[in-house]
Order: C-alpha cells, then structure tokens, then sequence
C-alpha cells in the first residue's frame, strides 16, 4: 500500500485553480519529484499536507490519504499528531529553521519530548540520531544555530525528521541554499537514511538534472499542473512534454558537446492570470500549439507504462525541442594590453573591535593575492563556492573595495589607490552587475532614468554652465540612449517608465545590465547575475550576454558559483577556494582535464546530465568530505 | 552565565565613565549661560556690594568656569556635594531623601507598564486581522497621544475627586510618621518597622502616580512587541516548529515571544531612561518629595549646586538601567553572548 | 502613484485634525468669542455654557480669574503650533544632516555623532530642557531652541542606522560606479530612501514639541504668564480643579487632540510614502 495517494487533488484561490487535478504516489521507500520552477505550485502540496495552506487558498476537489487516512478531512487535532512524527519536512533554509535562541540539545530535546520520549531516553536518542548524520554529538549539542554552517544546520534537521522514522518525509528545496559540494553530501545522506528506513520522500525542486538523480519518478508542474509523470530516467532523458523539453533544454550542461540554450520566451503565468487560461496553461508559450489547445485543459495521456503527458497528440509527435545548434567557438580576445590586469592583488579584514576599542584575533583574509588578466572582448569566469572571495575580488576590481596588497591595472593604468583618477579610468572602462536587481536598482527611480543614471551623474559632474566641453545630455537624449539601451538588451519600449517593483525578475535582471551598458564599457564585471533567476529566464539572460559579445565586442568578467553557467558564457576559467585562485586555464580544457583536487571535487559534485550514471558516487562523497 | 553578565555590566560601566564626565561638563557649561546670578538671589535685599562678592567668592562663582568645574568635580570625588543655595541645606542629604522615593516610583511604573504592555501586545497578536486589533491598535494610539503629566491630572480628577478611591498627594497620609531609615526606601523600611499601615499607606500614595507612568509605557511596549511577534511568526523556524507537530500555544511561548521580546527589551531600555524624565512632572503633581520635585523648585529659585547634583543623578541612574537592561539583552541572546 | 494610497483613516483623521488647528490659529480673533486676556472678576470659574450655572458669552467657561477659556484654547493653538513648526523642523534639519554624514561616512564623524547621540541619551529629555532654559532663560523662542537642541538626537538616532540599511544596498554603490559624487549619492539616492522616515519623524516630533511645550509652560517656563498656552491654562486651573475640572480637562483635550492628529498622520504616512509597497500594475 502506498503511503501517501493523491486523488485528482484541486487546491483553489479567488475561484483560480492553484494546483489542478493534480494525482500521485508515494509508496514505502520509493522517491518522488516535483520539479517547476517558481510560481508552479510544487510547493503547494507540502501545504496541504501540513495544513498550513495561506489564508484564502482552499482544497477544493480531490483527496489525499496518507497512510490510508484522508488527510484534507481529518480535524486538525488528528493532523498535528501525524506532523513531526509519521510525517516530518526538511525545509528549505536551515539557516533560519532552528530557532536561534535555542541550542540544538535544547530544539531537539523539545521535539523527542513532542514525541513523547520519556526525558531519560533523550540524550541517548540525540547522540545517536546526530552521529546518524555524520555530525559529531559532542560538538554540536551544546551550540546555537549562528554556531553552525548551514550543511551542519541541516544536517541536524533531518537528524530530526527521521528519528521517529516516518512514514513519509518531504523535502522541499533541501538543498538549494547549500554549496555544490555540500549538496551532494547532504543527497547522499538524505537517500542513504530514506533507504535504511524505507521511508517514502517527496522531493521538492527547481532542478531537473537533480531530481533525476535523487528520484525514482519525476513529477512536472507547469502553472499549477502536472505536465509530465514518468520514471525519472525517462522524464529527464527523453522529456515529451513540450514544457517538460525546454526545460531540459534551459540548462547549461558542464559535460558532453554545448549546443546553444533554446529559452522560451517570457515567463509562466502567475496566479492573477489563472482564470484566463481554461485550457492548457503552456499554450501562450507553446512552440507547437494549435487553437484547440487553449479551450479545455487537454487530457492526460499514457504513454507508456507509468508514464504519462497531459497533452494533444499533437504536442507528442512534433519534437518539443527544435534541432540542436552546436555552439560557434568563442571568437579570440582582441589585440592590445589588457583591459583588467591583478597582479597579488589582496584583501585582509582585520578583527572586529570589542566594547573597549581592543582587536580580538587575527582578521580574515578574503583574497590572497590573486593574479589575473582579463584581454579586449574576452569572457572570463570565476568559479566558486561560498567565502572562496570570488565576491570581494570584483568588489576589488571595481573599486568598491581597497586592496590590502598587491596592484590593479585598468587599460594599463595603475587604479590600486582609488583617487579621482583611477575613478575616472575605471568609469571610462569598466561597470559592474550586480547579483541582486532588487538591491540594485532603486525603487524610487524608473527605468529610464535607472539605465541612463551614469549620464545623470556625468551632467550632475559638468554642471549647468556653458563652459565647452562635452554636451550636456539632455532629457530627450536620456529618452533617447535609455530606448537603445532597452532594445539591446531585449526588453519592450513602453518599460521607460515602469518602477522596479513593477517589473519581473528577469526583466529587473536586463535593467540591470542595461545599466551597466549605458556609458558603453569595455569589460562587464557581473555578479552571480542568474543565480535568483529560474532556469528558462536564467538561459534568456546567458543568450544575452552572448548577443553582446558578438554586437558590442563587450569583455565579461563571471562570478559564479553555477559551472555550467560559467562554462557555456565563458572562454577561460578561475577557479576559487579560501581567497586563492587554485587553477585556471580554457573552460574546456579544465572541465574535461582538472588538475587540481578541488576542481574535481566541485565538478563531481555536479549531478551529470545522463541520469542513467550514478551520482553522488561514494568516493566523490568522501572526498567532499574531507576536503 | 553570572560571570558573562558580570563582564558585560563591568564594561558597561567602564564605558559609562567618559559619558558621565561630558554629561557633567555640559550640565556645568549650560547653567554657567544663565544670565541671572544666583548668589545675588540668594542674598537678602538690603545686601551690599560687598555681601555680594563675598558671597561669590565664597561660592567661587568668581573663577573662570573650567576651574569653577574641576573645583567642583574634585569636590564631588572627595564626597562634597555642596550646600543648596536655597534650601541651605547639604544638597546629598536632599538627594539621598528624594533618590529611593523616585527610584520606588520608577520602578512600580516600569513593571506595571511592563505587564500592561506585554498583555497587551499579546492580546493584540492573537486578535491580529481583526476588529479585536483595530480597536487596541486606536485605544493604543490615543493613548500615547496624552503625556504622562496630563494622566496625572487626569487620574486625579477621576480617581481623587470624581470617585475618590485613592489619596493623591503626598508620599503617605498626613500624620503618619516616617518609619526609621534603614534603607532609605520607605516601602522597605515600613516593613522592617513593621509598621503595616505605614506600608500600606504608602503603597495607596504609589498607585496613582505609577499609573500615570504606566499608561504612557504600556502602548509603546504593546506596539512593538505586536509587530515582532508578526514578524517572527512568520520566521521559517516558526514554520518549521509547527511542521514537527508542536502546538500553536507551545510555539507562541517557547519560540515566538522569546525571540519577538528583544526588540522589546531594547525599547522597554530607551523608554526607562525617558520614564525618568517623566516623572518629573508627575512628582510635582502629586506633591511625591522625589528628584522631580526636587530639580523643579530648584530650577525654580536657580539653586545651581542642587540643579547640578539632580542632573548628574538622574544620568547615572539612566546609565545604569541601559546597562541593566543591556545585560538581560545580551543574557537572552546567545549570538551576543558567546562572542 | 495614486492618490488613493493617502485616503487611509489614520492620514484621513489626522490630516483633518492638524488642518483644523491651523485654521483656527490663523483665524484665532475671528473664531474667539472674547478677549482672552480680559478679565471678568465677577464671572470666575463659570462652567461651560451648557452646564447650569454657565453664561451663553462664556461657551466653556472661565478661569478663576474670570477669563474666557474658549478664547484662550483658540489662541493657545497659535503658540503650540508655532512651537511645533518651528522646533519640529529644526530638529529635523540638525538630526537628518548629522545623521546623513555619519551613517554613509562612518568613520570618525559617525563617532563624534553616536558618541553625541549616546551623551545626550543619558538625559531624560525634560531634564536637559529644563536645564537649557535654567541656563537660557525662560521665554517661548528659548523653548524652541531647547527642543531643538535636545530632540535632534531622535532624527539623528533612527535616521543614521536607516542610512546605514540603504548605504549597503548595492544601488548606492551602482550609484558611485556610474560617476556619482558622494554629495550627489546623498541627495539622490540616500536622502530620497529615508524620506518617508524623515516625514514621519517629523510628524511625530510636532507631536512631542507641543507636549515640551505645554509641560515648560505648566512649569513657568516658557511664555509670560499671562499669554494664553494651553500649559499656563493647565497650571492656572490646577489650582482649583476640585470645584472647577474643566480648566484641566479643556486644554488637556485640545492637546491630547493635536498630538493625535499628528501621530495618526505620522503612523499613517509611513506606509503610504514607502515606495516598496508599489507593486506590479499598481500605477
């Protein structure tokens, strides 16, 4: 008997269908996928399960049995006592899921005594439960939550959802705020105790490639519905949903030949949009529908054993994805000195001051003298895991930041000490993207005078006299170079003059760069520009960043902590770990040849696209482990 | 636990020296503006030159200000606090008597606040999107809109004249007599007299006042405490708590209200050290022979020596309840405390 | 942005409120029945009109001196409101710019400021006041210059630790790297940010300034005794609220509303002026 059955489940707000006539299970030990990205409703179903659906938001058609009991029936007393204890969640940020003002012996305790463990019993019970999750007891009881990294935090919280192996355990987005390679760690630990337990788990995520790995049968959610349910090996190697096809098409891949990303254009519709859209909610984005697709929701079709489409049969014989085209080799970097030059440039922070003035230990070294050249036109990456310094090297590079030792190079000028000079030098040069458009663009101006803020800042420095110089841009001109800027970076005219708040993400995104574009800079330094974006918007911006290389000549300096990203924009590659570049060279030649250990490990952590290879391997698992 | 508080109080105070000393400068420098010369005042009205400057050198209002300052700052450090231009009397003998009394009401006035406004911020939580709410949110907001002084007025008229329950001026019933000083708090001293009625007609004489303290604390608490109590509930440990099953009363307890009471403790830190002020005029009112009593008939009649004295009081006893406060802040939260 | 974000019920009340004072301190001699400083020796402490015992050319009575307090409540507004202008909007000035300097910064200017700001916490704010106008004398434009120099530390408190929120927002650093200077990073970008929390404040702080106000007043501090403020009113009845309550009650309500009317539009305006409650097709 299964363990959790969802029956035709239909979870409704304002008369839209949030999730519609969405059926699954979950049998003992088995793993199930819901994949979509945001707005798609994956995470709708924790919901209903918990009961914690947000005011307004209603079951109104289908069932849910868990364990053979209707959950969406039972009363919310019955409920609770299934919650923690036959039915428990990994969250998504473990960071902030443990309360901060409690040790983990203190929220660990609180819950074996929620489950009514008598007091003598819990200690024991802990220190077993933590050394089932590799951590070690002694030094993680005591602790708070800030104590913690955010791998040892979740380890801790699955420590908790499975100590009173249950029936089932969902997991939404465990993983997303981690590291690759805590990532992989944290999938190996979590299938290796589902399995020891033959518990059955519910696998949120945004990403396909993942799920493929982790999952015995993948769910796809589009707008509320399930688009394609099949084995996990047949959903991610041959996905016949046309959604379910670009999807797998968005995502740069760090193994095999690159071909060029085919992104639908614009994004899913959001819930305000639902009622509009009766039929197939994919048909507006559609590359193959017909008129019959937008009239009634179509139907779900088998098309092989446990494998099903919702879909015309038209979807199904037309090939989803249009014939792969190979990747045109990166044109060479341009003639002339280089347009960004490191030489041991490095960052120490000293020690916080206490209450009386004194400095407490040694200070951290963010970078420790990196070299660096980046060339005209040339795209360069920088890749990394979290506090390997790939952030505060850019903040270096633009200035934001004073090196502690070593020298920056601008178009062969010194700018190390930022005076008036190196400022003018860099503004002439360089212009920075930043990762988060929400921090980014300030929300009380509109775009138009967002994109053209540096020609603002150049009248703001001329003045309003009439002395010769360089003519004063003027209102209209701003119009002018703020449409063009727009165009290039494919976004509608009549944005001008939206505000931020009114745009979304991927849009924010391309302001974003516009902005940067406006003063016409030789290298762009960006970021972790996609990493909050979704991964059809996300290959929209990377086709982007390609369009202008081949337009403007444009340089690009890459940080991310995404290899596929960084391999599919970039010619040459920098690899980062505690402040220190460990390896560098072409981007092809260090994904298919990495010299140095970490490089390895970061590349293994990358669940490979062939879902039919094993991942996470064990040796790649333990060398995680000790690195 | 004890030692870290300690260290933390320690430091606090260590920290507290060099604000003390500019506060005293300035209080000096300030009343050094003053136009009218106090000696002058002081002195009867058939007074000649002569009694004048004799007076001023006596009272070393002579000297250029800085030496007048470290004068008086040495002399505050060997324990002479001076003599009351007005009263003629030692002004740390009028302290000492008016300190405890005000001490007593600011303390009645910030628990009872207290109380009141954690009530209330709770109320107003568990009634949140509701009319409930709305109505605590306006009665809150009017509230605060009176200030402490004109509560007093208020209370009186209601309590003291419309439906007189409570006494209303003084420190205890005429005639009674002062129980011996031990402590210098009355309430204690009271009892260890053993003198009940005593103890009980004080307590009646601290009602009105403290409530008219009370009530201007009681919303701001309410207010603050309300809003970070929306804001954790919807923290993901909050989620992540009733997703393992614990009930709504467990999780508002154990897990919201200790984390949405920091902010609180902050404010209720900054509120105390303005509570002082407040009851300043409160003290007048009532005819409660305190600080605030004290500063204004000094004010009043220009005693510098007693102006000077209440003012450096009433810094260190704001300084040492921040401090105070800031220690159960840092207490209850460990990132701070295990730096 | 629509004007349908400011129809809120806080802003609405609030707004007529202080509108309504302004009024009837501009047309103060046109709306006041009597001469406020006219003393009727003969008609002491009458009740409101419509209380037996009250006389129709008295609507609210009058004090024990015989004057009309309707009259002196109307001309009462005029010093409260001047005093919360004018104050209110030093303080503003003097906290916001100091602020402004040390939260974007830092360094040394922000620990002359926070060590100014800690000094000045250490008094409770009547007691500071009450020494300024020991050492500057007693008169309504030293009540101003007091609440100026003790409330600037509110601005600047609140403000600067707002500043230090939006100086790390990744805009004001877009906003140097396009060319600005760091003058025109504050006023484009930093001062437009806090705005709504300055406005706020401000609003607020008016409230406070007629509460300073009143209590140097009710101490015999601020204007000459015999002008009507609703402090004097207050310390003149005091005297004999037991036969006459409404010389308490009566200025007590006239500045229990203006201070309501000024912290209803302050807690209401925040909301409406913050900008990221502007959402998509919300224009």
């Amino acid at each position: 008997m299964s363990v959790l059955a969802v029956e035709g489940l239909t979870v409704s707000a304002k008369q839209a269908a949030v999730l519609r006539d969405l059926s699954f299970e979950v049998a003992p030990g088995k793993v199930v996928g819901l994949v979509g990205e945001s707005g798609a409703g994956k995470s709708m179903i924790g919901r209903v399960l918990a009961g914690t659906l947000p005011p307004g938001f209603a079951v109104t058609a289908g069932s849910v049995r868990f364990q053979g009991a209707d959950l969406v029936a039972a009363d919310p007393r019955a409920r609770r006592r299934a919650l923690g204890d036959r039915l428990t969640f990994i969250p998504q940020e473990p960071l902030t899921a443990l309360d901060p003002l409690m040790t983990v012996a203190a929220q660990f305790g609180e819950h074996l005594q929620r489950l009514g463990m008598p007091r003598s019993g819990r200690r024991g019970a802990m220190r077993a439960a933590l050394a089932a999750v590799e951590l070690d007891p002694a030094r993680v009881l005591e602790r708070y939550p800030f104590q913690l990294s955010g791998g040892m935090c979740q380890r801790v919280l699955i420590a908790m959802a499975f100590v009173s192996n249950p029936a089932l355990v969902v997991a939404d987005e465990p993983t997303t705020a981690l590291d690759v390679s805590t990532q992989m760690r944290i999938i190996a630990l979590i299938r290796t105790l589902q399995r020891d337990h033959a518990t059955g788990l519910l696998f949120i995520t945004h990403d396909l490639r993942l799920a493929a790995h982790v999952c015995d049968e993948i769910i796809v959610l589009y707008a509320g519905e399930a688009v394609e349910h099949g084995p996990a090996a047949a959903v991610m190697g041959e996905p016949r949903h046309p959604y379910a096809a670009s999807l797998k098409a968005s995502i740069p891949p760090v193994d095999g030949p690159l071909h060029r990303l085919v992104p639908l254009a614009d994004t899913m519709p959001g819930i305000a949009r639902f009622a509009s859209l009766p039929g197939c909610r994919f048909a507006p984005r559609c590359p193959v529908r017909d008129a019959t697709c937008a009239a009634a929701p179509p139907p779900a079709i088998a098309i092989a054993p446990r494998h099903t489409v919702r879909a015309a049969g038209a979807c199904l014989s037309a090939s989803g994805a249009a014939a792969a085209i190979p990747m045109p080799p990166a044109p060479p970097p341009g003639a002339g000195p280089p347009v960004l030059e490191l030489r041991d440039a490095a960052k120490h922070y000293p020690a916080r001051r206490n209450l009386i003035g004194l400095r407490h230990g040694p200070g951290t070294t963010a970078v420790a003298g990196a070299s660096l050249t980046v060339r005209p036109g040339e795209f360069v990456g920088i890749v990394g895991e979290s506090g390997s310094g790939k952030s505060t090297l850019a903040r270096l590079v633009m200035g934001l930041e004073a090196p502690t030792a070593g020298r920056i190079l601008v178009d062969g000028a010194d700018v190390t000490v930022g005076d008036a000079a190196a400022r003018s030098v860099r503004l002439g040069a360089l212009q920075m993207v930043f990762q988060d458009p929400q921090s980014a663009l300030n929300p009380r101006r509109s775009v138009w005078r967002l994109v053209t803020q540096a020609m603002e800042a150049a009248r703001a420095r001329l003045g309003t006299g009439t002395r010769a110089g360089p003519a004063r841009p003027s209102r209209a001109g701003r119009r002018e170079r703020a449409a063009t800027l727009l165009a290039e970076t494919g976004l509608p005219a009549d944005l001008l003059d939206r505000f931020p708040a009114e745009l979304s993400g991927g849009q924010k995104q391309r302001v974003n760069i516009a902005r940067a574009l406006c003063l016409a800079p030789r290298l762009l330094v960006a970021d972790e520009i996609v990493s909050g974006l979704d991964v059809s918007v996300q290959a929209q911006i990377l086709n982007l960043l390609h369009t202008l290389r081949d337009e403007l000549g444009i340089g690009l300096l890459l940080i991310s902590h995404d290899l596929g990203v960084v391999r599919y924009v970039c010619s040459r590659v920098v690899v980062m770990r505690h402040g220190e570049i460990v390896e560098e060279g072409p981007v092809e030649a260090v994904f298919r040849d990495p010299q140095h250990p970490y490089t390895r490990m970061l590349l293994a952590s990358i669940p490979p696209d062939d879902a039919t290879l094993p991942w996470p391997r064990e040796s790649d698992v333990a060398s995680a482990a000790a690195a | 636990m004890l030692l870290v508080a300690l260290r933390i109080l320690f430091f606090r105070l260590l920290v507290a020296v060099p604000t003390l000393i500019a506060v005293s400068a300035l209080v000096f420098v300030i009343l050094r503006l003053l136009p009218a010369d106090p000696a002058a005042m002081s002195l009867p009205p058939g007074a000649t030159a002569e009694d004048l400057a004799r007076l001023r050198a006596a009272l070393g209002l002579d000297r250029s200000i800085p030496e007048q300052y470290l004068i008086w700052l040495g002399d505050l450090l060997s324990g002479d606090f001076g003599i009351s231009i007005y009263f003629r009397r030692p002004v740390a003998d009028l302290v000492s008597t008016a300190l405890p009394n005000t001490l007593e009401l600011v303390l009645s006035g910030l628990l009872l606040g207290v109380i009141v406004g954690v009530a209330g911020g709770l109320l107003m939580f568990r009634a949140r999107g509701g009319r409930g709410e709305e109505a605590l949110d306006v009665v809150s907001s009017a509230m605060m809109s009176i200030p402490e002084f004109l509560w007093a007025l208020l209370l009186i008229l209601a309590f003291g004249v419309a439906v007189p329950l409570l006494p209303f001026i003084g420190r205890m019933a005429p005639g009674m007599m002062t129980p011996p000083g031990v402590t210098g708090f009355l309430l204690l001293d009271s009892l260890i007299a053993g003198r009940l009625d005593v103890f009980f007609s004080l307590l009646l004489h601290l009602v009105l006042p403290a409530v008219a303290l009370a009530i201007a604390l009681a919303p701001l608490i309410m207010r603050v405490l309300r809003a970070s109590l929306v804001e954790v509930a919807g923290d993901d440990f909050v989620t992540q708590a009733r997703l393992r099953g614990l009930s709504e009363q467990r999780i508002l307890f154990a897990h919201t209200l200790p984390n949405a009471a920091l902010p609180t403790i902050s404010l209720i830190g900054v509120q105390a050290g303005f509570m002082f002020g407040g009851t300043v005029l409160v003290e007048v009112i009532f005819g409660y022979p305190g600080l605030g009593n004290l500063i204004v008939d000094a004010v009043r009649n220009h005693d510098l020596p007693v102006i000077q004295l209440v003012a450096l009081v009433y810094c260190v006893l704001v300084l040492a309840i921040n401090a105070a406060v800031e220690v159960i802040y840092l207490l209850v939260n460990p990132r701070l405390r295990t730096h | 942005m629509s004007a349908a974000r400011f129809l809120t019920p806080r802003i609405v009340v609030g707004g007529a409120l202080i509108a309504a004072l302004v009024l009837v301190a501009i047309f103060a001699p046109l709306i006041a029945p009597n001469d406020p400083e006219a003393q009727e020796l003969l008609y002491v402490l009458l009740p409101p009109a419509w209380a037996p015992g009250g006389d129709a050319a008295f609507p609210l009575g009058t004090d024990s001196l015989g004057r009309c307090i309707a009259s002196r409540l109307v001309f009462g507004t005029r010093v409260a409101l001047t005093v919360a202008l004018t104050a209110a909007t030093g303080a503003m000035v003097l906290g916001t710019l100091l602020a402004l300097l040390a939260g974007y910064f830092g360094g040394r200017i922000d620990w002359l400021v926070s060590r100014a700001v800690d000094t000045w916490m250490s008094f409770p704010p009547v007691i500071l006041a009450l020494i300024l106008l020991v050492g500057l004398g007693a008169g309504v434009d030293k009540v101003i210059l007091a609440i100026i120099i003790v409330d600037w530390t509110r601005f600047a408190r609140v403000i600067r630790s707002e500043v230090l929120v939006v100086r790390r927002r990744d805009y004001i650093a877009a906003a140097r790297l396009a060319g600005f200077s760091h003058l025109a990073v504050l006023a484009r970008e930093v001062l437009p940010a806090v705005a709504p929390l300055v406005i706020t404040l401000l609003s607020l702080e008016m409230g406070i300034a007629v509460i300073v106000e009143a209590t140097m007043s009710f101490v015999g501090l601020s204007v000459e005794s015999d002008v009507a403020a609703w402090g004097v009113m207050i310390a003149d009845a005091r005297r004999s609220m037991y036969q006459a309550p409404w010389g308490v009650v009566l200025p007590t309500a006239a500045i229990f509303l203006t201070v309501l009317g000024f912290n209803l539009l302050g807690d209401g305006l925040r909301p409406a002026l913050d900008p990221s409650l502007r959402t998509r097709g919300a224009r």
